[in-house]
């Protein structure tokens, strides 16, 4: 974990409301797919918290993106960076997916018996900013890789990275919810056909997307008793551990007791899903 | 990591306690310390309130617990701790490495729960000072309830006072009617010191559900935005009581320290500004120094040193 400035190298509009910013560091940073920084203009009073932000695509030792929806203030804030600016950046955070893949331990993966074959990763809007390298490493492991990639719209689809999801040249099925592009629908309709048709050995699913769809994951993937591991996100105060706001509820704890609360961004922010209670929302927008 | 020599201009004692400088991290946004050992040299640091420790650990509220307000933020943690217990065996053994001054925050539901939680920590080698918390906003029972009544307040101070093997230090609450009422009476029950402010209560709607923002309806307000109600309290405070003050309150520069410190506070704690700025420590101890060095004075000689024309 790293507190430096940044330097904006670009911050380009994707599709009108996300963009790709990316940034130059003074050092290399050794950032795993699935992990995410805090992120914040260097020289913006407004708004105070840094954002927390997925690690996009890796440029070199030195350079990283990161594929942003223009949502609130903060990032409405990041979205006026011009090349040469200056970002305040706590950076990598959280767990990664490999975690998932390489350990796994019977704490981390208790469902998860077998070694994985083959894998499944969902991805629901913007969610598709914390998959993308994910994405590739399983390409790099020969894992036979089947991707749902799931948008409100064509125009929110381009805007998540659709092109850089097409460009890995991997089995990718679309759903766009009102039908301007793919299958119109949720995503999780073809992912629960894909799993009846056979699609479910020996496969582990990746999620991250709105909490509705990784919740409907989880809920698809538990009668085929595979693992599923969901990216999460929370409003976060600081990133690495010590304001204990960014909490998501644990069903495998006793909700009297400490421990029923874990932290998305330092005990996370990949959980194994069957671990969540999936009716407390740690984000509901 | 290399010690560097303290800069005796920033030194204050207070309680009895020495420490290199006047800049603590305040309860709640510190964790237990050693979050921070990668960000910044815990050595260098004044000193740090930890979490506040309860006797029994405890979960914490339902999600979701902050928003984000102009110029600062509200939270509804509701004390999610380890325990005392957990904190005297795991945590201190690792604290007890650094060279910083460590004060224990103590938060209960009752009188009783306060008290087992200090004599818990009254096992803990490495602990300097308490610093009691009837000032939670986020908890329905103790904390604000005991931190509002002045005789309430009192009768838990005397308590704690008569079993505490360290300082105590009681932290205040600013929503009250007149803190000057509850200082005095916490004082004259036998407080070291007084630490003020903890947050203030507020609230936030989302006007698409019609809802609290915060799932446990209010939450605390902290941040930069409430710096000038804080540095008041301490001016107010400052002037009744004659035990040292531990300013805190939306502290985010060194020009911020030194309201507090010329208002009348011995030691300042920030807080959420180590959310956004985690060394923000670090650049606040060097401001200090810079600014004795340029005015030929020191921290001891600021505290409480308001022109009055």
């Amino acid at each position: 974990m790293l507190d430096t400035i940044a330097t904006v190298a670009s911050n380009t509009e994707i599709a009108p409301g996300y963009k790709l910013l990316t940034l130059n560091f003074n050092q290399a940073i050794h950032a795993r797919a699935g992990q995410f920084a805090m992120l914040k203009a260097h020289d913006a009073f407004e708004p105070l918290l840094r954002r927390a932000l997925a690690i996009y695509q890796v440029g070199g030792a030195t350079q990283l993106s990161f594929l942003y929806q223009v949502m609130g203030r903060g990032t409405q804030a990041l979205a006026l960076l011009k090349p040469g600016g200056r970002v305040d950046a706590l950076i990598p955070l959280g767990n990664g997916w490999a975690e998932f893949f390489d350990n796994q331990s019977a704490e981390k993966n208790p469902s998860s018996l077998a070694p994985i074959e083959r894998a499944i990763v969902v991805a629901g809007g913007i969610g598709s900013a914390s998959v993308l390298m994910w994405c590739e490493e399983l390409r790099q492991k020969n894992i036979a890789t089947q991707i749902f990639f799931g948008a409100a719209s064509a125009r929110v689809a381009q805007g998540c990275g659709l092109a850089d999801f097409r460009a890995l040249n991997m089995p990718l099925t679309l759903t766009t919810d009102d039908g301007s592009l793919g299958e119109r629908g949720f995503v999780t309709a073809p992912l629960e056909r894909f799993l009846r048709d056979g699609g479910n050995q020996q496969a582990a699913i990746y999620t991250c997307g709105p909490w509705v769809m990784m919740k409907r994951v989880a809920e698809i993937a538990e009668p085929f008793k595979l693992p599923c591991f969901a990216s999460l996100e929370a409003p976060m105060g600081c990133g690495f551990g010590v304001c204990v706001g960014c909490v998501v509820a644990m069903k495998d704890a006793d909700p009297k007791s400490y421990g029923a609360y874990k932290r998305v961004c330092t005990d996370g922010s990949i959980f194994p899903a069957e671990r969540i209670q999936w009716e407390v929302a740690a984000m509901t927008h | 990591m290399a010690i560097q020599p303290h800069d005796t201009k920033v030194e204050v004692e207070v309680a009895g306690i020495k420490f290199n400088n006047p800049v603590l991290g305040a309860s709640g946004t510190f964790g237990y310390g050693l979050e921070f050992a990668e960000l910044i040299d815990l050595n260098r640091l004044g000193g740090f309130c930890t979490k506040g420790l309860s006797a029994q650990p405890l979960p914490g509220n339902i999600p979701a617990r902050i928003v984000e307000t102009h110029g600062g933020m509200l939270n509804a943690i509701g004390l999610q701790n380890i325990g005392a217990r957990a904190f005297v065996d795991e945590k201190l053994p690792l604290l007890r490495r650094y060279d910083t001054r460590i004060i224990a925050n103590v938060f209960g539901y009752s009188d009783e729960d306060y008290l087992e939680a200090i004599q818990m920590l009254n096992d803990g080698a490495g602990i300097a000072a308490y610093e009691l918390n009837i000032s939670c906003p986020n908890v329905k029972e103790g904390g604000i309830v005991i931190g509002s009544s002045p005789v309430a307040a009192a009768r838990l101070t005397a308590k704690a006072k008569a079993i505490a093997a360290r300082p105590l230090i009681v932290k205040l609450s600013p929503n009250v009617t007149d803190v000057k009422v509850l200082a005095t009476a916490i004082v004259e029950a036998g407080a070291d010191a007084l630490s003020l402010i903890n947050t203030l209560v507020g609230m936030s709607i989302d006007v698409n559900t019609r809802r609290p923002r915060l799932n446990y309806g209010t939450g605390g307000l902290s941040g930069p935005a409430i710096k000038p109600v804080a540095v008041r309290m301490v001016h107010e405070v400052a002037s009744c009581v004659n035990v040292p003050l531990l300013g805190i309150g939306g502290i985010a520069s060194t020009i911020d320290a030194l309201e507090f410190i010329i208002a009348g506070a011995s030691l300042v704690q920030i807080g959420t500004a180590n959310y956004y700025d985690p060394t923000v420590t670090m650049k606040v101890i060097d401001g200090l120094s810079q600014y004795c060095a340029s005015k030929n004075t020191s921290v001891k000689e600021l505290v409480k040193s308001l022109v009055k024309d």
